[in-house]
């Protein structure tokens, strides 16, 4: 039988080293690189005629126009009328500090249209967020995510009593916190700007990740009865074991679906979707991993503990 | 004492109330075998001819997001010094009426909702196709104040056009304009001798202007314009010197509401500016959506692969269930009136993974008791009770972080929560009845009984 009880420790230490690369890059950036949606700014992208502008010379007359600094790019992205040829996007960028009001959008869409060869007939997409609304929907999203973590601690606690209840319901609190850390921290690593399908992304795995490690609890329960006489290691570790198939072929049903659909977003260049399919590849991997590396472990410890403080109390 | 009926523990209670069987215990499984593929076809059959009774469209006439379409959605504020003094019920009047110039327009699925807590608007509209391709300024022209008129009219042939759906006279507007929407202190529509009639309390000064007008147009009408917009023409039927004018006329009383509302509020009481506004051209929202399109009959591919070559016959049952899923889950969608977004369908893409799940829990316990020597009727049975504790508390935290997101998400986070609600709700549902009433059945079968259909060796391994 594989031991994973026995080689928890360099787990912990893998687990560990990511977190800690995540924190480093944390420093080095200088904090979160949160969205527009969540800061405030304006993004403007237009459909061009061709891609053959030149993005210094726009951003250049933006900034002479505006007074303002812009960052312009160009993107481009899948064309479904003309599968050879993708669509042609100008980006205008505009951090917080400078966000435009909505004059200095129609001022900055009519001089493209008029100096630029912008494709006839085209609308173009616009997101701009004052910044006290970009703080007010982060402040909500946060807040969301802590009242679910808080109801599923309830939860958990409550279905859990009988296997010592609360103490395996916060080791449960223990792997999600790990991995909403490891999101976070690829976040960091490839500086992908936090926002709501962040937020999304994060929810979706806290309950996946929950549900694994309740899926590697339930049978923890079904074999203290039937394993009695075994040590607790032995049987936690049987359990992980026993619950591998489950946890294995849910994990690689659920990732060949994401991972489907992030190739095909990276391929065809729909960043919408890019962003939300990566945290997903991450958060699934890392849900499973810290069901199995991280919550069981700690919570096997800790009952170790007590059973060996209840002993020595015993004696004395 | 105890001269409560006791239950005598020896005696056997369960034969008494046990009704006999009138079918045999194969036909049952057969019914509800028939019946779980009558689900299944149900909402299969549903999403491609769809069902207007029902308010389910099929697939293809689904309403889709502003992500996917085209549109714009914004956060309007009023554009006041103090936004404290703004009242609930400014703010819905202002709804009204921003939703009236919507529909003017020709759009009717939009999405307004009012923030009262927070004194402003939000607002989703869909791209309508019209000239204007700068969202901006739609939102701006829409958040605008807009002019109250009662104007003189010109009774000659070029001064009005007859409506092409009403039949009646519109007048066009003329430059003499006699009141405007700030001279107008109230207006309410009032029942005098039982017909709806509006009546209009005009300021100081408007009373001035509209007495001297009245002195010179007995006879004549004046007509009522918000913008270029024609409201209404009332003829004026004697000198109205005090400032209380009725205005009567053949309208209903929703008519009457309607006008008194255009003539107290016709003006914003001020404008209204986006400062969140999030366009989304049609162009990328359907190129978006043909990719994803894509991914999801990949990733349904796929997984019924996966599940065929892992499980073999139950698998192939877990993916007649999955595809029922899958139609029930936009089925469901159509029904409650909701879009489809681009996280929704990469909702129903996770679903096609998580909804396996239970499946994936059920079929592994059926194989450890198969290979323990368990026979396989009861080894099924054994599969699918030992799992249910585990797949409704993994549920019911999924369902959690979906209720968490749907109340907090915006529009495309919603449709992703709604479809990670509706896709836990109803993968339960087909694990624990549809895969089981058609497994089961076919298990009953000599020819379907074998154990390697079921992922394990032919012997029981001792």
């Amino acid at each position: 039988m594989i031991d994973v009880i026995g080689k928890r420790k360099y787990m912990f230490i893998v687990s560990a080293v990511l977190i800690l690369i995540g924190v480093m890059f944390l420093l080095i950036n200088g904090g979160f690189n949160w969205d527009i949606q969540f800061e405030g700014g304006t993004i403007i992208k237009i459909e061009m005629a061709n891609d053959s502008y030149d993005a210094a010379a726009v951003e250049s007359d933006i900034e002479a126009l505006l007074g303002k600094t812009v960052t312009v790019q160009k993107e481009k992205t899948f064309n479904p009328d003309d599968q050879a040829n993708s669509i042609a996007l100008l980006s205008i960028k505009v951090t917080k500090e400078n966000t435009l009001d909505s004059s200095e959008i129609n001022s900055v869409v009519d001089f493209l249209v008029q100096e630029y060869n912008v494709k006839a007939d085209t609308i173009p997409q616009i997101q701009s967020v004052e910044p006290f609304i970009g703080v007010e929907l982060r402040n909500k999203a946060l807040m969301a995510a802590g009242w679910a973590m808080l109801l599923i601690v309830i939860y958990v606690g409550i279905r859990f009593r009988v296997m010592s209840g609360i103490s395996a319901a916060l080791f449960g609190i223990v792997a999600l916190v790990h991995d909403a850390l490891i999101m976070l921290s690829i976040y960091t690593v490839f500086n992908i700007p936090i926002n709501e399908v962040f937020v999304a992304a994060i929810l979706t795995i806290i309950g996946y990740s929950m549900n694994d490690t309740i899926v590697i609890y339930d049978r923890i329960r079904e074999n203290t009865a039937l394993m009695h006489k075994a040590d607790i290691e032995t049987m936690v570790n049987t359990s992980i074991v026993q619950s591998l198939p489950r946890t294995i072929n849910t994990l690689v049903t659920t990732l060949l679906t994401i991972t489907t659909l992030f190739v095909f977003a990276s391929i065809f260049n729909v960043e919408s979707i890019r962003q939300f399919a990566f945290p997903l590849i991450i958060g699934l991997t890392s849900g499973s991993y810290s069901s199995i590396f991280i919550a069981t472990p700690l919570w096997m410890m800790w009952r170790k503990y007590r059973i060996k403080k209840k002993i020595l109390d015993a004696k004395v | 004492m105890a001269n409560k009926p006791r239950r005598n523990p020896r005696m056997d209670y369960s034969s008494v109330s046990k009704k006999e069987p009138k079918l045999k215990p194969g036909a049952k499984l057969w019914i509800r075998f028939s019946i779980a593929i009558l689900i299944v076809t149900f909402f299969i059959v549903m999403i491609l001819t769809g069902a207007p009774g029902l308010g389910v469209s099929k697939v293809s006439e689904i309403k889709t997001g502003i992500d996917i379409r085209g549109g714009v959605s914004a956060t309007l504020y009023p554009d006041v010094e103090n936004i404290n003094e703004v009242t609930d019920d400014q703010l819905r009047t202002i709804k009204t009426i921003l939703e009236q110039r919507i529909e003017a327009q020709g759009t009717f699925d939009y999405n307004m909702s009012p923030d009262y807590e927070n004194k402003r608007l939000l607002l989703e509209i869909p791209y309508s196709g019209g000239d204007n391709t700068n969202p901006q300024k739609v939102i701006d022209d829409l958040g605008e104040m807009a002019l109250l008129t009662f104007r003189e009219v010109d009774l000659t042939d070029d001064g009005y056009i007859i409506n092409e759906i009403t039949g009646r006279i519109e007048y066009l507007p003329t430059d003499i304009i006699v009141v405007e929407g700030f001279d107008i202190d109230t207006a309410s529509a009032v029942y005098i001798e039982n017909k709806p009639t509006i009546s209009v309390k005009f300021t100081k000064e408007g009373t001035e202007k509209f007495s001297e007008a009245t002195r010179r147009l007995v006879g004549y009408p004046i007509a009522i314009f918000l913008d270029d917009q024609y409201i209404s023409a009332p003829t004026v039927e004697s000198w109205i010197k005090t400032g209380d004018a009725i205005i009567s006329g053949n309208f209903s009383a929703d008519e009457a509401i309607d006008i008194a509302n255009k003539l107290q509020y016709g003006a914003l009481p001020f404008a209204m500016t986006a400062k969140e506004i999030n366009s989304i051209t049609p162009t990328l929202g359907e190129s978006a959506l043909s990719v994803t399109l894509d991914a999801a009959i990949l990733a349904l591919i796929l997984v019924v692969a996966f599940m065929l070559f892992r499980y073999r016959l139950p698998g192939a049952v877990a993916s007649v269930g999955l595809i029922g899923l899958v139609a029930s889950i936009i089925f469901w969608i159509s029904a409650f009136n909701a879009s489809i977004t681009l996280p929704g369908i990469a909702g129903i893409i996770l679903t096609i993974g998580m909804g396996v799940d239970a499946n994936v829990i059920i079929y592994e316990r059926v194989k450890e008791e198969l290979r323990r020597g368990i026979e396989l009727q009861e080894a099924i049975d054994i599969g699918f009770k030992r799992a249910f504790s585990t797949i409704l508390d993994a549920n019911v935290t999924t369902l959690i972080t979906g209720g968490a997101l749907y109340i907090v998400g915006s529009g495309p986070i919603k449709g992703f929560a709604l479809t990670l609600i509706i896709g836990i709700i109803m993968s339960f549902f087909t694990a624990i009845v549809i895969v089981k009433w058609l497994l089961k059945a076919l298990a009953s079968t000599k020819a379907l009984s074998n154990r390697w259909l079921y992922g394990v060796k032919k012997e029981v391994s001792k």
